[in-house]
């Protein structure tokens, strides 16, 4: 047999397909990885330091910032730690503002997931097709809360603002569209056999191995493990609404990317029963909270089931105006903690598959 | 069978070929901008009391304003928002409790040099004394500086009572 | 009128320049033949870019360039332009000699290949009696000069991409080649106008489907087209072997692409379309233009795969190139020998 040199390659921080400003030191041995690197930090801002100098409030623009593509999820996971921290009580129409927002960023962040998927599986017509349903999306919280990424909706209490005229009859009608384009994605990229080909059994992760790393969101479901926190610990009113949780079986990349495909169908479920129940509900859509907030001493963490996976926010209060310390976890940060032993043994090709299936988000990665 | 998602595929990408389209042309065609469009600030100066809020619900700091007191009442100078660091949040809107402070649904706001792209809403000199004490008799005129005294009497009171308004 | 257009301007030279020598009138003439094929090509391929464009365009929903010149069609012609006025970047560690040799040298097989194919009715160039052999062989040579230009870069995308062009070479050439053989089997001749001339009643595509198929793949993969386009592979190997070329020199390989592609489809055309025969006796478009059609609905196919497919994984390309496409092709010429046996027994 041949003596070969293995050699490092440098994946990124500009790299097409590494989803942002994500380093990976590949050690191959010709095309084959035999180790991965992971370096992070390249989109780090101090976002919980800045935390530290803003009041509670100033905080919520910031934590947008982390994961962009869902941004109401991230705003309401600090806003619930607060509420938990003060003692508020959130009205229930606020309750339904932010399922029904929520759940719209978490649809636009799935139609990311599959559409930069498929790119970099190769197929550039299912990422346009998957940006299309995003734009009606984006343009639906841009109507409801004037901005198209960094929404900023929640508030400490409730919700920034209630639904504009017509808005909610707007959803419905997309969300009755929806399963359509959905099936359309199936058609092109799920069920073509070169993209199952790629990857099915490829980056395969167990469940035990997917508990003890404390991966969590589709990336975990797709190793067939039940575990979403909207229906294992349901926050908010999540226990009104019935949906299912899809799992995979193999734990490769095809039933991670499964896994959100069918998650947007529940999505449909979700949002469709809470325009139903929303009608019925009258009320402020933010509960009575001073203008200026000071939390009584202590702490408290809360956690909710983003896109990505469970996003803990644990505020640290020391009776001021200003939180003495906020810490996030992170899903994307510690769902990559295993890419280094997935990675080993496949392929370059295989890399970004493995990478895209983990759907990471470099905010919220470097925060 | 083998090939079938495969035709599945080729069927797809033949009907979006004749399927209309979902660019919008943009300098001739737009979409339309929703009323809560976060676009660049505008400020009624009617309204305004220079209380400040604004500039304290800022996370990034980006609003700068001066006032000067003239006669009893606080007269703003100088407003200048340093837009380059604002986020659109919309903290400040929602932080004004005269709702002098509101979006616009204008979205260009490039500048070709750095030194432009301050937001300078409020540029003005105070009144000198004399001219503010002769102000109740020239009040029906409607100048912007006169206009200045209506509001100013409640805004102390509307200042404290800030609180329920958050979340509007 | 129109049938013998060209024939009949070559005709119109000739007898032009009937003073001169027969040997140099010859020659005059062949040349003015490889400057319009040249022109040929390069009008072409910027016409294949914008098509590409479009046709990606409207398959995802938008429209695609519409700025540049009515409907956007200078667009190619801009980026052109705008190319020529960029810096070529050669950085410290290339090979600089081969660097710039290879976007020089990538038109060279393309350009050769062109002599022999027939656009029309005794409009080819040069009608060689091996045409098909001489095609072949200069065809693979491109590979070649990816080789040059990733492994001149000293890039490790650039090396990783040329060394799969020359894997993918060497597994694709092979069922090309036999896939060919069965018509080759059943004309008996390498020259491009008996081949044509054979598909006068049937195209080969209805004889030989499988034989086709084998051949549409792997010319697919020859040009490095998606599925196949792992060389250049933009979402894993940033661009493959041009990862380092700037300016003109990635235009150069750029506009190569689609000269290749028009290659590829030409030789479907020839090979399985039946070249520029007019279908259901349409005799009055003229053969040129039958030829044109052909090869862009071929084209279009090829561009519709791009924009419908992922792109394969480097050993299942290996894989499916041996362990798909080889047996087939063989039991492909294994089924042709029998039929031919069996049609000469019976005498039909």
């Amino acid at each position: 047999m041949i003596r070969t040199q293995e050699y490092n390659l440098n994946f990124g921080p500009q790299h097409p397909s590494t989803h942002g400003v994500f380093r990976l030191l590949l050690t191959l041995d010709g095309e084959r990885v035999v180790k991965a690197e992971p370096i992070c930090g390249y989109l780090h801002r101090g976002i919980e330091k800045l935390a530290e100098s803003r009041t509670y409030t100033q905080i919520i623009p910031y934590t947008d910032r982390m994961d962009y593509l869902a941004a109401m999820l991230q705003n309401w996971g600090y806003v619930m730690a607060v509420e938990k921290l003060m003692g508020v009580e959130v009205p229930e129409k606020a309750e339904y503002m932010r399922v029904i927002s929520g759940e719209l960023s978490r649809l636009a962040s799935h139609l990311i997931a599959i559409g930069t998927y498929s790119l970099d599986i190769g197929a550039f017509t299912g990422f346009l097709l998957a940006f299309r349903e995003r734009e009606t999306t984006m343009d639906l919280l841009e109507e409801l809360t004037g901005s198209r990424m960094t929404l900023s909706f929640a508030r400490i209490g409730g919700v920034a603002a209630d639904a504009p005229e017509g808005w909610l009859d707007k959803v419905d009608k997309f969300m009755d569209k929806l399963p359509d384009c959905i099936d359309e994605y199936d058609g092109l990229i799920t069920g073509n056999e070169i993209f199952q080909a790629r990857t099915r059994d490829v980056g395969v992760l167990k469940p035990e191995t997917a508990i003890n790393y404390s991966i969590s969101g589709p990336t975990l479901r797709g190793s067939g493990v039940d575990y979403d926190l909207r229906k294992a610990k349901p926050y908010g009113i999540y226990d009104r609404f019935d949906f299912e949780v899809p799992l995979g079986k193999n734990g490769d990349c095809f039933d991670r990317f499964d896994c959100r495909m069918r998650e947007m169908r529940q999505i449909i479920r979700i949002v469709k029963q809470a325009i139903e129940q929303i009608k019925e509900i009258d009320g402020p859509v933010i509960a009575k909270v001073p203008k200026v907030l000071k939390p009584p001493k202590g702490d408290a963490y809360e956690e909710i089931e983003t896109s990505k996976g469970i996003i803990g926010y644990y505020v640290v209060s020391d009776g001021s105006t200003k939180p003495y310390r906020v810490h996030v976890r992170r899903p994307s940060f510690i769902n990559l903690g295993y890419l280094d032993e997935m990675l080993r043994g496949y392929l370059v090709a295989d890399v970004v598959a493995i990478l895209g299936s983990i759907d990471i988000m470099l905010g919220e990665v470097d925060c | 069978m083998f090939g079938k998602g495969l035709v599945k595929g080729m069927q797809i990408t033949w009907k979006e070929f004749w399927a209309p389209k979902a660019t919008i042309q943009y300098p001739e065609h737009q979409n339309p901008i929703p009323d809560r469009f976060h676009g660049r600030f505008v400020l009624d100066l009617n309204n305004c009391i220079a209380c400040g809020m604004c500039a304290n619900a800022c996370p990034n700091k980006v609003i700068s304003l001066r006032k000067q007191k003239v006669g009893t009442k606080q007269f703003l100078t100088n407003y200048v928002m340093n837009i380059q660091y604002c986020m659109f949040c919309g903290l400040c809107v929602e932080s004004c409790p005269k709702d002098a402070l509101h979006f616009s649904k204008v979205i260009n706001m490039n500048q070709y040099f750095y030194n432009n792209i301050p937001l300078v809403l409020v540029q003005r000199e105070a009144p000198a004394e004399p001219v503010e004490k002769e102000k109740p008799a020239a009040k029906p005129t409607s100048q912007p500086k006169a206009d200045k005294s209506a509001p100013t009497a409640k805004s102390e009171v509307a200042a404290s009572k800030a609180s329920d308004k958050e979340g509007e | 009128m129109f049938e013998n257009l060209f024939v009949g301007i070559a005709d119109g030279l000739r007898s032009l320049l009937g003073g001169l020598p027969l040997e140099i009138n010859e020659a005059i003439v062949m040349l003015v033949k490889l400057v319009a094929i040249l022109v040929f090509i390069l009008v072409n391929a910027l016409w294949l870019v914008y098509m590409e464009r479009k046709v990606a365009g409207y398959m995802q929903a938008r429209i695609g360039p519409n700025r540049v010149g009515p409907k956007g069609l200078l667009q190619t012609s801009a980026d052109i332009g705008k190319l020529i006025c960029k810096e070529i970047i050669i950085h410290k560690d290339t090979d600089k000699v081969v660097f710039m040799l290879a976007p020089v040298l990538v038109f060279v097989p393309t350009l050769m290949v062109f002599a022999v194919i027939p656009f029309g009715k005794n409009m080819a160039a040069i009608d060689m009696n091996i045409g098909l052999l001489y095609l072949l062989a200069i065809a693979s040579l491109s590979t070649v000069i990816f080789w040059m230009a990733g492994w001149a870069s000293n890039n490790k995308y650039s090396l990783l991409g040329s060394m799969r062009s020359v894997a993918q070479m060497v597994s694709y050439e092979l069922p090309m080649v036999l896939a060919i053989l069965g018509v080759i089997m059943i004309t008996g001749s390498l020259k491009m106008s008996d081949i044509i001339a054979a598909q006068e009643h049937t195209w080969f595509i209805f004889t030989q489907p499988i034989a086709f198929l084998i051949f549409f793949i792997a010319s697919v993969s020859e040009c490095n087209r998606a599925p196949f386009d792992l060389i250049e592979a933009e979402s894993e190997l940033v661009n493959g072997f041009n990862t380092e070329y700037s300016g003109m020199a990635f235009a150069m390989f750029y506009l190569a692409e689609y000269a290749n592609m028009l290659v590829c489809c030409a030789m479907v055309t020839i090979l399985f379309l039946g070249g520029w025969l007019a279908p259901f006796g349409l005799d009055f478009i003229p053969s040129w233009l039958w030829f044109f059609i052909k090869m862009y609905v071929v084209m279009f196919v090829i561009m519709q795969l791009r924009w419908t497919y992922p792109r394969i994984r480097v050993d299942q390309l290996m894989g499916f190139g041996w362990k798909v496409l080889v047996p087939l092709s063989l039991a492909n010429i294994f089924v042709t020998g029998i039929g031919m046996y069996i049609y000469r027994a019976i005498g039909w």
